[in-house]
């Protein structure tokens, strides 16, 4: 064991698992900024930081911490509870000789000799059937060095071989063997304008139909949104992966701060699930980050609450691009971090209400859940976003998601409808008729959010 | 704060708010014919008001715009609270009635559920533990009592007074003194008054690193006096101020890193001459200041400038530069490595973005970072190549030459080009091969226009025909099968032509094309079964 747990009571831990392209460099980008946050080094040390906040708010504050998300040695080091796979070796060596390479032990990084070509099939039937083994034996030596084992974030893309074919194995394999832990995902929806695979849609619309009960919850990362975001508000021509992913690694921060802060709102997996997801399987809640502008703003000057709070409920600042004003709110949770006064908050929202229209589904008794956590986020290293004193973070569950599903499904039946590609998973083993199961899943699905939303999202009927 | 009839004549200056507006008080008393007391008052939105300080004929006081000032009853207007007061207004609840769970925020019918925030509320009343606190738009005109601020939360850090009502410098280091760890200091949008003395207050700011005086309309004179005030300053914001830089700060501002000098359109090239020593200089801000051309002259081309010697970050976006001369200046700078040059002539105009950006990364050779997109070296490669090539052909009328000892290109090309003879280094001079402009590789380029004669048939007519040269023979002779109704198996092929006149050329191998014969336009084939 490289790693003794130094427990200083019982502890909540979460795993992280990274897996293809996507979801190791986006890992990557996140590990960077919560070692930022955290104060560690490269060398798994860590910096003296300013005292916490008063112990006794911890009490109702909820009892997140550092070491949900990183296992200290005897010796000090801060060694983070993640894994990373991929079915081909050049980006994990890339994370190896990283700057943070030397944060993980080497079993942490996992890595096959042949990808998946950005096919379903050959990461879930043929390339990634020969590491799963492997993987889950690492993944279960983390798991030992746990006193509390919450659950798992997974972190993949949609389109690719490895994240959606390779994430798909995995999750149901998991959903065996930890049964009762909560599985997280941090999903990369496929965008147009920074796509390399034509297949995207066939990957996505399988992966989701093999993980959508695997799943309990899903941050949809849309890279269409995250490119125009990229270019809109932060005012660069041309976005590359790394932008993206840092900007991607805002959003997780935000998402888990509760989990590694202490925080009141959503402060354990389970919670995510108790506040986000009325039925199990409408569980992809919509994200909004802000500030995210800089470009507007002269240097120097923040944005007030009332700020965030307005700029958080408009379309420009989600992840996922849909319209939310198409559709009806199930739930909906503000968390706000850094300097903010609880007066304010209450004026800021129904300031902000009052310029969009936010509906929400009759059958829902609450509404809107709000909780502010003191810790000051940071911006992402190399200035592409210059650190505030306040920031917030939208998770609404909205059924105009459905709408992200309903543009993937046309996409899923205009190459279908021809067969086109489709025989580069034949090959591997797959039949016509699990594109069609999964196809139908997808519509229900959409149907599903129709219903729950009393009507209100459109949807498209699967083509045969 | 409501001021009551009895006004007092210190008044006038006060910065005051209305309705979420911030003005200056220019005047006091009556305004006749209308009775009762009047304060006249200059807003900062110059649009705001209703006129600029006469009414009916009498001018009562004066404003920069015509429609910059308005008369308000005195008990409409907020002079402001002092700091305690606003601190404890924003950050902690006092004699309000608390949210019992009767009186709950509501969105349309459903409840917004506040969770966690009484610790909330607790930890911020803790004001002697707070270390960051934003007062932004809260009113603050003054310090108030003297040592309450330093009794209540002396160990602020970081202190926002955006959008207040302070109205001069002595008031700003009024609640300074009592904040001895103070190191971030926002002033944006407040309009202060400067004293005209040299400012000796020893201790005051003496940990201050940040200093935010956008909007304030401090002038740069008014800067270097303060300055020596601010022995450890490293940020300094200056943004929309009107600033001219006037003389040269020889003993202040020498550790400052970061300097904003954005939207102050008086700024002229040669006034960047007097801050192009400060030392430690590495971040620079000069968008929006109207610059069209810089130049350093203590440098000749391709040499590195002794000015600006730290400056690592040049922000120049949304000016005027439409001069390549201007950018083959910035490569004079030692330690540049990232640019923003965005929304200016130049990069508007009828060369295409992209080139663009590969002629700046070509001109500027150790940048790294441009627009905030990072230039990886395969993209410095390609840029640099395509650079060399596209200027080849005026490179050679200037008179270079791939010949070292022939290469004489004239000063204009050198001037214009300055990094061009290191780039023939690097890569090699550029052939003449490279120059020639190549004729676009259109299919009606290489189509051959050929007879077809079939000479065993004397009533088959010639027919002419246009076929690519690489067509190969084995599709040709398909093409004449079915022109001519004859299976491919029976056609024997050849060719002659009118410059090899009483010659006859066989086309036997089938997996040839036209082009590996020869055949040229206005031959003639031969076919015969």
């Amino acid at each position: 064991m490289w790693c003794q747990g130094w427990n200083q009571g019982p502890q909540r831990e979460c795993l992280s698992v990274h897996m293809g392209q996507a979801g190791v460099q986006l890992g990557d980008a996140c590990w960077e900024l919560f070692c930022l946050e955290h104060g560690i080094q490269p060398d798994g040390s860590v910096l003296d930081r300013a005292p916490q906040p008063l112990e006794e708010a911890s009490v109702e504050l909820g009892a997140g911490s550092v070491d949900s998300f990183f296992c200290e040695t005897r010796a000090g080091k801060h060694v983070p509870r993640a894994l990373f796979v991929d079915l081909e070796p050049t980006v994990i060596d890339g994370v190896r000789a990283g700057h943070h390479g030397a944060l993980l032990h080497p079993e942490q990084l996992v890595s096959g000799k042949e990808d998946a070509a950005n096919i379903y099939a050959q990461g879930h039937y043929s390339v990634g059937s020969q590491v799963i083994d492997l993987v889950l034996e690492r993944l279960r030596k983390l798991a030992e060095q746990c006193s509390g084992l919450q659950g798992f974030l997974l972190f993949r893309s949609f389109g690719g071989g490895t994240g959606a074919g390779f994430a798909a194995l995995l999750m149901e394999r998991l959903r065996v063997e930890y049964d009762g832990k909560t599985k997280l995902e941090f999903s990369i929806y496929p965008g147009p304008r920074i796509s390399t695979a034509t297949v995207e849609p066939y990957n996505t619309v399988l992966t989701t139909h093999a993980t959508l009960e695997a799943a309990d919850c899903a941050f949809l990362l849309d890279n269409e949104a995250l490119y125009g975001l990229c270019q809109r508000r932060l005012g660069i021509q041309r976005p590359s992966y790394p932008s993206l992913n840092r900007l991607a690694a805002q959003a997780v921060a935000a998402v888990t701060a509760s989990l590694r802060f202490q925080g009141p709102l959503n402060v354990d997996l389970i919670e995510f699930q108790t506040n986000l997801v009325p039925y199990p399987r409408i569980h992809f809640p919509l994200t909004a980050l802000a500030p995210l502008a800089l470009e507007d703003k002269a240097y120097g000057e923040e944005p007030s609450v009332a700020d965030i709070t307005a700029a958080c409920f408009h379309p420009s600042s989600q992840l996922v691009q849909c319209d939310p004003q198409l559709g009806k709110y199930m739930a909906c949770c503000l968390f706000y971090r850094g300097d903010v006064a609880p007066k304010e908050v209450n004026a800021a929202i129904v300031a902000a209400r009052s310029r969009r229209s936010i509906q929400f589904v009759d059958w829902c008794p609450t509404g809107f859940k709000v909780g502010i956590s003191q810790h000051v986020p940071l911006g992402p290293p190399r200035g592409e976003l210059a650190a505030t004193r306040r920031a917030l973070c939208m998770l609404g569950n909205s059924t105009a998601v459905s709408q992200a599903w309903a543009r993937l499904d046309r996409k899923f039946d205009l190459m279908f409808a021809k067969r086109a590609f489709v025989h580069w998973y034949l090959r591997e083993g797959m039949e016509e008729g699990e594109f069609s199961e999964a196809r139908e899943d997808l519509a229900a699905l959409e149907r599903d959010y129709g219903e729950v939303g009393g009507g209100f999202s459109c949807h498209s009927r699967a083509q045969k | 704060m409501i001021m009551n009839e009895t006004l007092a004549l210190d008044v006038i200056g006060r910065r005051v708010e209305v309705n979420g507006h911030r003005a200056t008080v220019r005047f006091s008393g009556i305004v006749p014919p209308v009775e009762g007391l009047w304060l006249g008052v200059e807003w900062d939105n110059p649009e705001r008001g209703k006129h600029d300080g006469s009414y009916e004929g009498t001018v009562y006081f004066k404003c920069r715009h015509p429609t910059g000032g308005s008369f308000i009853r005195p008990n409409k207007v907020n002079f402001g609270v002092d700091f305690i007061t606003a601190v404890k207004n924003r950050y902690v609840l006092q004699d309000e009635p608390e949210e019992d769970g009767k009186e709950q925020t509501l969105i349309g019918k459903k409840p917004v559920e506040n969770v966690g925030f009484d610790s909330v509320k607790k930890w911020q009343s803790q004001l002697n533990k707070l270390e960051e606190i934003c007062l932004m738009n809260c009113a603050v005109s003054c310090a108030g009592d003297k040592g309450e601020i330093a009794n209540l939360c002396p160990n602020i850090r970081v202190l926002s007074l955006s959008k207040n009502l302070l109205s001069s410098w002595d008031e700003v280091i009024n609640i300074a003194d009592q904040l001895k760890r103070l190191e971030s200091l926002t002033l944006s949008e407040n309009k202060l008054k400067f004293p005209s003395g040299l400012q000796s207050l020893p201790g005051t700011f003496s940990t201050l690193k940040t200093l935010v005086l956008n909007r304030t309309g401090v002038t740069w004179s008014e800067v270097l006096r303060c300055a020596s005030g601010w022995p450890v300053l490293e940020e300094l914001y200056l943004n929309a101020n009107d600033i001219s830089i006037s003389e040269r700060p020889t003993d202040v501002l020498q550790m400052v890193k970061f300097l904003d000098l954005s939207s102050n359109r008086l700024i002229d090239e040669n006034q960047l001459f007097l801050i192009a020593y400060l030392p430690r200089l590495e971040h620079l801000i000069l968008s929006d200041i109207g610059i069209s051309s810089i130049h350093f002259p203590d440098a000749k081309i391709g040499c590195k400038t002794s000015m600006f010697p730290s400056l690592q970050y040049l922000i120049v976006n949304d000016n005027q530069i439409s001069q390549w001369s201007f950018i083959n200046e910035l490569d004079k700078l030692q330690s540049l490595h990232s640019l923003s040059c965005m929304r200016n002539p130049l990069t508007e105009g009828a060369t295409g973005a992209e080139t663009t950006r590969q002629w700046i990364i070509a001109k500027i050779g150790q940048l790294k970072t441009l627009n905030r997109c990072v230039i990886l070296p395969e993209e410095r490669r390609g840029a640099e190549i395509d650079y060399r090539k596209a200027f080849g052909n005026e490179w050679k009328k200037a008179g270079g030459h791939q010949n070292p000892e022939e290469n004489r290109p004239n000063e204009e090309f050198t001037a214009a080009h300055p990094r061009y003879q290191l780039l023939c280094l690097k890569y090699g001079a550029p052939e003449d091969g490279e120059f020639k402009t190549q004729q676009p590789v259109l299919l009606k380029n290489q189509l051959l226009t050929l007879k077809i004669k079939c000479p065993n048939q004397l009533d088959q007519k010639v027919i002419e025909k246009q076929l690519p040269e690489s067509m190969t023979i084995q599709k040709m002779k398909g093409l004449l099968s079915r022109l001519l109704k004859v299976p491919v198996s029976q056609l024997q092929v050849s060719y002659e032509s009118p410059k090899m006149p009483g010659r006859e050329i066989e086309l036997e191998n089938n997996q040839q094309s036209l082009q590996f014969y020869s055949v040229e336009n206005g031959d003639c084939l031969l076919v015969r079964w």
